[in-house]
């Protein structure tokens, strides 16, 4: 049996009806399960023939369940609390729950377990057909439904989706998918016609008066699925934005009116409206005191559903909302009759969804092609978050968006425009010390940030005690650590992106890295240089002891330096700056390293992560300003010789998923993760599944303070019932036992208990110390299909080189981009897409525009079915 | 697949401040209205800006012994029977034998210091950015299992600076609850668009009903429209539609039944004095008391079981405080021991929880005096009131304590009342958290929640147990 997706295994699920031979088998039945069960069975057997039950069926259900379920759901053992011998005893609710359970088990391959005799596929086909005539439609629609969803997505097999056999024609099921948090922005951005910076200024800040209504779950993986839909929530965010939003076009509009009155905000401190706002439909209206024309009335709809929807009214549409205006009109002004019908218009849920139904006939499949318009917001969308360009909607309207070929031509043009989509990758990232990272397609990083989960590092909170008070929890102006580390991580996925050669293999496997990067080489370069010389030309002069002499002496000359800047105020004199930087000097050019090129004592300086890659630290300007007061042993600190050129090498680490935002990411808040790093690896780049942990677990790691963190999540997972799905996890999570929960490289692991402290520090300058024990990063590699690359590893990195050479890795990362670029899990009907995509990656060494192409003029993509009940 | 059941639940969640009310439902509207049902329990969470300093809440009737646990912060219960309040809380001194004064309780899950936003409803760390809001203050998780047609109300006297400002103070902004993760709550900010919005339904001012009147008409067009679009779907996207469809007919009910509940609402609507309506002349204690007989009122009428109310926040400019009623009084620099018109900084902290404990003293007091809905004893009965400050002990806070003074009706399941309780300090075995202080609610009244709140990091590194309710509070 394969988990195929549920259009090609539903219909299995028949009703049969039962005949007279019903009552024979009964009996037979029973006494089977008598002699094996005694008195418990007669209650079993009544429940295995249902009215609509083939009795030929319940015999076999009952062979089968004798064979492979009842040892371990039995009179013996209740697994689960699962028990199949008594279902008697169970309320209808009940019984209908446990079935249904049981049919999802056995569909998704879950029960039995790998460990245990398996069924053949027939014999597994003939107990869904049992356990389906026990249950109505409703349970075969819960398990549809269950497909559509993220964490379904791997239960379609890999290797029927790669091997070529199916030829089924591919399409997605007509639909509408609600928009992103970001396309939502942008939409809003349209409705003031916000352009340039005005539009920029809003991607940054956001609108005073606008609530998101979306939110993207926060688990690792694509998220933005068209499963999502309106509801309640979101139509309460939506009556304010809508208030705020109509609010606004009217006082903007009122403004632009020549001549018009004086009109004031209605909150004075939220001042802000769209400039130049000159809607003529709506001027027209509110310019005059006298009740509006019909025409006038028809214009200002037009006008808004142009600005909300992007389109014009449909005559029905017109006639609705003439009805509204009209209405208002009786007990209202005229402005009162626009905000309505404007906030009418906002609340349609076409203005938070995508459409795509496909338009004209439908071919031999059932199948139509996406209308032009409907293709130029496809498109667009999955590109980036704004609408369709000029062009693109041109191409629709001239009816050019009508075969592969138009696709391809769009496509490819808008991949190469470097500036239509251009824009930051995320936002939120911005504060006091970092700005996120400006790309042509943020959209495409995007995929890449959902697809490893890297930006939950945010969620994460650290004890910075622990990390030398180096790391900074996210508070408020900053993100503190984890944004630094996402911000970073966003530097190098966009890197290899723009770059796009062997991205996939890049991301997991390449030793590049960005760390701080503070500004390009060639400026960091003139900086570092130019101090040098000053280093070198002051470095024998008294500069510690005599400093105003030495700065009198060299104030022309250290003038005459651009990159040294020493204030001359009511606080701070020359000499005293002249100082700090010779401090600094000699801590890097004294030593041979070279300094960052920026000084600590610059303001809004917060750069103290280095040591979460591995690297030495950099320097607080405490240590300058306190000079005095540093110890001799901290004098002679190592500070990380800086690299101007970045990205650069970091020994003993290798792509994401030693970064440490993807670290952090995949930890908790004082211990790593091994657990979720290997659910990570198995579910994300080995296309597995391991399933929900029970509810009948209690998943504590047992607290021991003289073993290793390691030792203990071995322990707790080696019991049997545990085994069966930490197998799968534990071999390729703890290989990155290597790397400490802040992302610190380690071969010793410092066992963080009272019990175990050698060293109390005061949690400022010095901190605790505990006795360690050493890490066994070893693990193993299964599932990539390739005997080469399966087997024992020794520690993370010799797993990451694995997985980069493994077809089956790029494979599952194209089953990811598939669900980001199509906002839905594959069906094996999507098995040529898949396969197309595959090879144009390879076939372009490994160009992931290359299977972005592919992907969007795939038939998944162009073609929609519209699918009943 | 959501159901319109679904929508319901989410719905039921919904309640903000909006000018085109949206909230519930009246799935399970309170008895008075519905004419049957469970008698709901009340919730009022009353936080306040500056720290609450944990020894100004010790009776000073105390003796040396006490005095000396208090100081070292150990753990003890002592019944407040034959125990004298702090001054300031002199207004409470009549609801005696429902109060409790609970120290010991930490928020380093929080955000703490000046401003912290949603934490400490929350119990997470949170900032101004929307994207902080990890889920559903404890408000609204209580007002899950209470429903009521608003479902829960926020009232705030908005800081107009000090680094949290709100802009408008007499307006709806950002509240300091959430609905859900990155789902802020909105706040009235004044007497008067409280009024407006809320009572809007029984208003007799003209331009308010006609409002009302065309907000309906929109309403009706969009769910029109919506179930056009739902009938010309099938299977999912059929359903789809006809959610969002639902949504909107759900709204324009609960609109009819806040219209049918009007006799009562008009019963119980507030009659405030002119200057609270006119913001030129509105001191801060004259908004205070605007918004909390609004909060008394819509508790009364049953429009919501659930209200918070930011008596005030760091940044909120006080004036009309007695004795210093010419003074515009900065709390932080109160925080920062800046003395007004001859009073010290703890004198007129002392001056400000007086107030506010005029206004919980008002609140407890007319519920007291409301017949329950069931007939059977009052209203406060079945009411629990907090009083706690959103930031901590103290100015710059660190979280180490987190004081509570509740009252609570004699039909709480709490076992806290009339108790003096000090709990075991931060780090120390037994310790207990604002999130065992909120699921301790929660799991009192009905949600089983295993814990609320994000965890303490420093509590976790030694493997301190922190989750699940405090036990000895639900013995």
């Amino acid at each position: 049996m394969h988990n195929g997706h549920a259009e090609n295994t539903m219909n299995p699920f028949l009703k049969i009806i039962a005949g007279l031979w019903g009552l024979v088998l009964i009996a037979g039945i029973a006494l089977i399960f008598w002699m094996k069960y005694g008195e418990d069975s007669g209650s079993v057997l009544e429940l295995f023939v249902s009215a609509e039950t083939d009795p030929e069926v319940a015999v076999d259900a009952q062979h089968l369940i004798s064979n492979y379920c009842i040892d371990c759901h039995g009179p013996d053992k209740q697994k689960g609390k699962v028990r199949f011998d008594q279902l008697n005893t169970l309320s209808s609710e009940d019984y209908v729950e446990l079935l249904s359970d049981a049919k999802e088990s056995v569909y998704y391959g879950e029960m039995p377990p790998e460990d245990e005799p398996q069924p053949t596929d027939e014999e597994r086909e003939q107990l869904l057909a049992w356990l389906s005539s026990h249950l109505d439609d409703s349970a075969d629609n819960k398990l549809a439904d269950k497909m559509r969803y993220p964490h379904y997505g791997n239960l379609v097999d890999h290797d029927l989706l790669f091997n070529g056999e199916i030829k089924d024609e591919a399409y997605t099921p007509a639909r509408r998918w609600l928009v992103s948090p970001q396309i939502f922005q942008e939409r809003v951005m349209d409705v003031f016609e916000l352009e340039g910076r005005d539009r920029d200024s809003i991607k940054q800040r956001g609108f005073y008066g606008v609530v998101n209504p979306f939110v993207m779950p926060s688990q690792s993986g694509v998220r933005d699925y068209d499963t999502g839909e309106l509801g309640g929530g979101h139509l309460l965010v939506m009556m304010n934005n809508a208030k705020w939003i109509a609010g606004k076009q009217i006082y903007a509009t009122k403004l632009g009116i020549p001549n018009g009155p004086k009109v004031e905000p209605e909150n004075p401190k939220d001042n802000w409206y769209p400039r130049d706002y000159e809607p003529q439909a709506f001027i027209d209206i509110l310019s005059q005191s006298g009740k509006p024309t019909e025409e006038q009335l028809i214009a200002a709809i037009h006008t808004q559903f142009g600005l909300t929807l992007k389109r014009k009214a449909t005559d029905q549409e017109l006639e609705v909302y003439l009805d509204l205006m009209r209405s208002v009109g009786e007990i209202g002004d005229n402005e009162a009759v626009l905000t309505k019908m404007c906030t009418a218009v906002l609340l349609k849920s076409e203005f938070l969804y995508r459409i795509e139904f496909g338009g004209g006939e439908s071919d031999e499949y059932g199948r139509t092609m996406l209308s032009p318009r409907e293709a130029a917001f496809s498109i667009s969308y999955a590109l980036g978050d704004q609408g369709p360009d000029e062009e693109l909607f041109k191409a629709a309207e001239e009816g050019r968006l009508q075969t592969k070929a138009d696709y391809r031509r769009e496509v490819e043009r808008l991949l190469a425009d470097e500036n239509y989509y251009r824009g930051q990758v995320d936002p939120i990232l911005n504060g006091s010390s970092a700005k996120s990272v400006v790309t042509s397609h943020p959209r495409i990083v995007r995929f890449f940030r959902d697809f490893f989960g890297y930006p939950n590092a945010s969620n994460i909170f650290k004890d910075p005690e622990r990390a030398e008070g180096r790391f900074v929890n996210p508070r408020r102006g900053t993100t503190g650590t984890p944004g630094a580390v996402i911000n970073e991580a966003d530097m190098i996925v966009t890197w290899h992106i723009e770059h796009d050669q062997n991205v996939f293999e890049n991301l997991l496997g390449s030793d590049k890295y960005f760390v701080y990067d503070l500004m390009p080489a060639e400026k960091g370069y003139a900086t570092v240089d130019e101090w040098r010389e000053v280093w070198e030309k002051l470095k024998d002069t008294p500069w510690e002891t005599e400093s105003k002499k030495v700065y009198d002496e060299y104030a022309r000359y250290l003038a005459s330096k651009k990159s040294i800047s020493l204030r001359d105020n009511r606080r701070r004199k020359p000499e005293n700056d002249m100082r700090l930087y010779m401090r600094f000097f000699a801590d890097h050019f004294g030593k041979g390293i070279t300094p960052m090129p920026i000084v600590p004592w610059q303001h809004g300086y917060q750069k103290h992560h280095s040591i979460v890659y591995g690297l030495p630290p950099t320097p607080s300007s405490a240590r300058y300003y306190d000079w005095k007061k540093v110890s001799e042993e901290d004098r002679d600190r190592d500070f990380w010789d800086y690299a101007l050129e970045q990205p650069f090498s970091i020994p003993n680490r290798k792509g994401i998923l030693s970064h440490p935002a993807w670290l952090i990411a995949h930890s908790h808040n004082f211990q790593t993760d091994p657990i979720k790093r290997g659910r990570w690896i198995h579910e994300k780049l080995l296309a597995g599944r391991v399933p929900d942990t029970p509810i009948t677990v209690d998943a504590q790691v047992p607290e021991d303070p003289h073993r290793t963190f390691r030792d203990r999540v071995v322990e707790v997972t080696s019991a049997p019932d545990c085994r069966k799905c930490h197998i799968h996890m534990n071999p390729v999570g703890l290989p990155f036992e290597m790397f400490d929960d802040f992302g610190r490289s380690r071969s010793e692991e410092q066992l963080e208990h009272p019990d175990n402290l050698i060293k109390t520090g005061d949690g400022e300058l010095t901190f605790n110390t505990y006795s360690t024990l050493p890490i066994d990063p070893s693990g193993a590699l299964s599932g990539t299909g390739d005997p080469a690359l399966d087997g024992d590893v020794k520690d993370a990195i010799d797993l990451i080189d694995r997985l980069a050479k493994s077809d089956h890795v790029r494979q599952s990362i194209i089953r990811h981009a598939f669900r980001f670029y199509m906002g839905r899990n594959e069906m094996l009907s999507d098995s040529q897409t898949l396969i197309d995509a595959d090879r144009a990656y390879v076939a372009s060494g490994g160009s992931f525009k290359a299977v972005i192409v592919s992907l969007l003029t795939s038939d998944s993509f162009m073609y929609r079915k519209d699918l009943k009940d | 697949m959501n159901t319109r059941r679904n929508f319901l639940k989410t719905a039921l969640l919904g309640v903000g401040a909006g000018s085109m009310w949206p909230r519930d439902l009246f799935a399970n509207a309170p008895a008075a209205l519905a004419g049957a049902g469970k008698v709901p329990t009340r919730f009022v969470f009353i936080h306040k800006g500056n720290g609450l300093m944990p020894h100004t809440l010790v009776p000073p009737s105390f003796s040396k012994d006490l005095m000396d646990k208090e100081k070292n912060k150990q753990a003890y219960s002592v019944d407040l029977d034959g125990h004298s309040l702090p001054d300031f809380m002199a207004p409470l001194a009549g609801h005696h034998k429902n109060l409790t004064i609970l120290q010991g309780l930490s928020g380093k899950m929080c955000t703490t210091g000046h401003h912290t936003w949603c934490s400490s409803l929350g119990a997470y760390k949170a900032n101004e950015q929307i994207s902080s809001i990890k889920w559903a203050t404890v408000d609204f998780e209580l007002a899950k299992l209470y429903p009521s047609p608003f479902e829960h109300i926020e009232l705030a006297c908005f800081p107009s600076g000090g680094g949290n400002s709100r802009g408008n103070i007499e307006g709806i902004e950002k509240g300091f609850s959430a609905r859900g993760p990155q789902q802020p709550n909105y706040a009235f900010g004044s007497p008067k668009v409280a009024m407006q919005e809320l009572f809007k339904s029984v208003s007799n001012d003209k331009a308010a009903q006609l409002m009302y009147e065309m907000d309906r008409k929109v309403l009706e067009l969009v769910s029109g429209r919506e179930r056009v679009i739902s009938e010309m779907l099938d299977g999912i996207e059929h359903q789809k539609a006809l959610n969002y469809t639902d949504s909107v007919d759900s709204i324009l009910v609960r609109n009819r039944k806040i219209e049918e509940m009007s006799d009562i609402i008009r019963q119980h609507i507030p009659k405030l004095p002119d200057a609270y309506i006119n913001s030129d002349t509105l001191s801060t204690l004259d908004r205070q008391d605007g918004l909390n007989e609004i909060m008394i009122s819509t508790l009364i009428s049953g429009m919501t079981n659930v209200a918070t109310f930011t008596v005030d926040e760091l940044g909120t400019p006080y004036t009309g405080l007695p004795k210093l009623e010419t003074e515009q009084v900065n709390l932080h620099e109160i925080g920062h021991n800046k003395g007004y018109g001859g009073l010290d900084a703890p004198a007129i902290r002392d001056t400000v929880c007086h107030q506010h404990m005029n206004l919980v003293n008002k609140l407890v007091s007319r519920l007291k005096a409301t017949p329950e809905i069931n007939g059977e004893g009052n209203m406060f009965d079945n009411t629990v009131v907090m009083y706690f400050p959103d930031n901590g002990e103290t100015h710059h806070s660190v979280g180490t304590e987190w004081p509570f003074v509740v009252l609570a009706g004699d039909n709480t399941p709490l076992k806290i009342g009339r108790r003096y309780i000090r709990l075991p300090k931060h780090g120390v075995e037994g310790h207990k958290t604002l999130g065992n202080w909120y699921t301790t609610l929660l799991n009192a009244y009905g949600n089983p929640i295993d814990h609320f709140g994000a965890m303490d990091v420093e509590l976790d590194k030694f493997g301190i147990h922190q989750k699940g309710p405090i036990e000895q509070f639900l013995a």
